[in-house]
């Protein structure tokens, strides 16, 4: 019997593979409003080019020290 | 609930913080009412903000070890990074969202933070 | 309106009598989809829905798919296999053969109250230098768990994680066989680190490696 602690723990692995992980199929409409995905993406395009500029020293003032 | 434990520490009933319970782990994205939607674009922006705050507070945790800080600043740096994680801490209150909501999968490149 | 729960061969062995699930096939790959399944998303529907994908992956190599994905009908699932064909096809092969094994480190409960400026009033310098304590911790948990570890799987991914306490979280990409020597050495590392707490969990359908 396992006990509420690990219960929690077998979930958080579960939620972390069921909704953060597996084949992500364009045009899924589990989403929420349209708009709000647009925006989200969009961000979601910037930010990853900010984190992409951060790893290679890019950005000013960071450099290699990060 | 099978148990798909392989390995777990002895005397895991307390790991410090409690667990969440699953209604603060699941996504806000599953749930789609109007009231998500300002939320959604907080966290976005919440998102941003705590990525700045990581990657400066990193920096400023290597230059205090490189030497190249003086006293002053770093005790002054870490006032200022105190204040703003309690900043944040508000911000997340406000909006109702987690430290765990504050994180973005960007597909190939893996979650933002 | 139909729910995809993974994508395998085709032809592939006959799906288990379970939530309805049956094969959709395009070319050599297959999506398995089922009716959706209204209700709320509680801890109790995902674990049945991830029995279901775990039932399929008993008998075959399996792409899972994420947890939630609809699609209007058959067609537009042959449709999804066909557009996206190289790229499941190339997934699936890197998955061949193994399962996915969850990975978490925690430091040691004596250590894993990281004080927070809420909690007790500290200097600036008390809490830079506590950052700096969290961020060695994480480093050597990633040296002394992480690294062993990977060498011992086929792939690996690592997340960055935003919890206090949490030093570490991994998913491995294992051969189906190797579960039992993955587990052996993982409480092997935990035997030698007292300082950490290491849990492991799977094995699981490959959710961490069936992406792009």
């Amino acid at each position: 019997m396992t006990t509420l602690a690990e219960q929690d723990i077998g979930l958080v692995d579960l939620i972390d593979r069921l909704l953060g992980g597996g084949v992500v199929i364009a045009g899924d409409i589990t989403l929420a409003a349209a708009d709000v995905d647009l925006v989200y993406v969009g961000l979601r395009a910037l930010i990853a080019s900010v984190a992409t500029a951060t790893e290679k020293g890019v950005l000013p003032g960071m450099g290699s020290a990060l | 609930m099978s148990d798909k434990y392989l390995h777990r520490p002895s005397g895991l009933d307390s790991l410090g913080d409690p667990l969440p319970s699953i209604d603060r782990v699941l996504p806000r994205r599953l749930n789609a009412d109007p009231e998500n939607l300002e939320r959604g674009l907080a966290q976005l922006v919440l998102t941003i903000v705590e990525l700045l705050r990581q990657l400066m507070e990193r920096q400023a945790v290597r230059r205090m070890d490189d030497g190249s800080l003086s006293d002053e600043q770093v005790e002054r740096l870490g006032q200022t990074f105190m204040a703003l994680s309690e900043r944040m801490a508000e911000l997340r209150e406000e909006f109702g969202l987690e430290e765990e909501d504050l994180n973005l999968n960007l597909g190939p490149l893996g979650n933002l933070l | 309106m139909i729910t995809l729960y993974a994508i395998t061969d085709h032809p592939t062995p006959p799906v288990p009598r379970l939530g309805e699930m049956r094969v959709v096939p395009s070319g050599d790959l297959a999506a398995v989809c089922g009716p959706v399944i209204k209700g709320e998303v509680t801890a109790e529907a995902l674990w049945q829905h991830e029995q279901l994908v775990e039932a399929l992956m008993q008998d075959r190599d399996v792409l899972p798919v994420r947890y939630g994905t609809c699609l209007p009908d058959d067609a537009a699932a042959a449709r999804t296999l066909q557009d996206n064909h190289a790229e499941f096809a190339a997934s699936l092969d890197t998955v061949r053969g193994a399962v996915e094994l969850a990975v978490r480190v925690f430091a040691a409960l004596d250590r894993a109250h990281v004080p927070t400026p809420a909690a007790a009033p500290m200097t600036g310098a008390e809490y830079l230098r506590a950052r700096a304590r969290s961020a060695a911790e994480e480093s050597d948990a990633t040296v002394i768990v992480h690294s062993p570890l990977a060498r011992a799987a086929r792939a690996c991914t690592v997340a960055r994680v935003n919890r206090p306490g949490e030093l570490l979280r991994a998913a491995y990409l294992v051969d189906r066989d190797q579960t039992a020597p993955f587990a052996a050495h993982v409480k092997e590392i935990q035997e030698g680190n007292p300082q950490l707490r290491i849990t492991c969990t799977g094995p699981w359908p490959p959710y961490s490696f069936a992406g792009s």
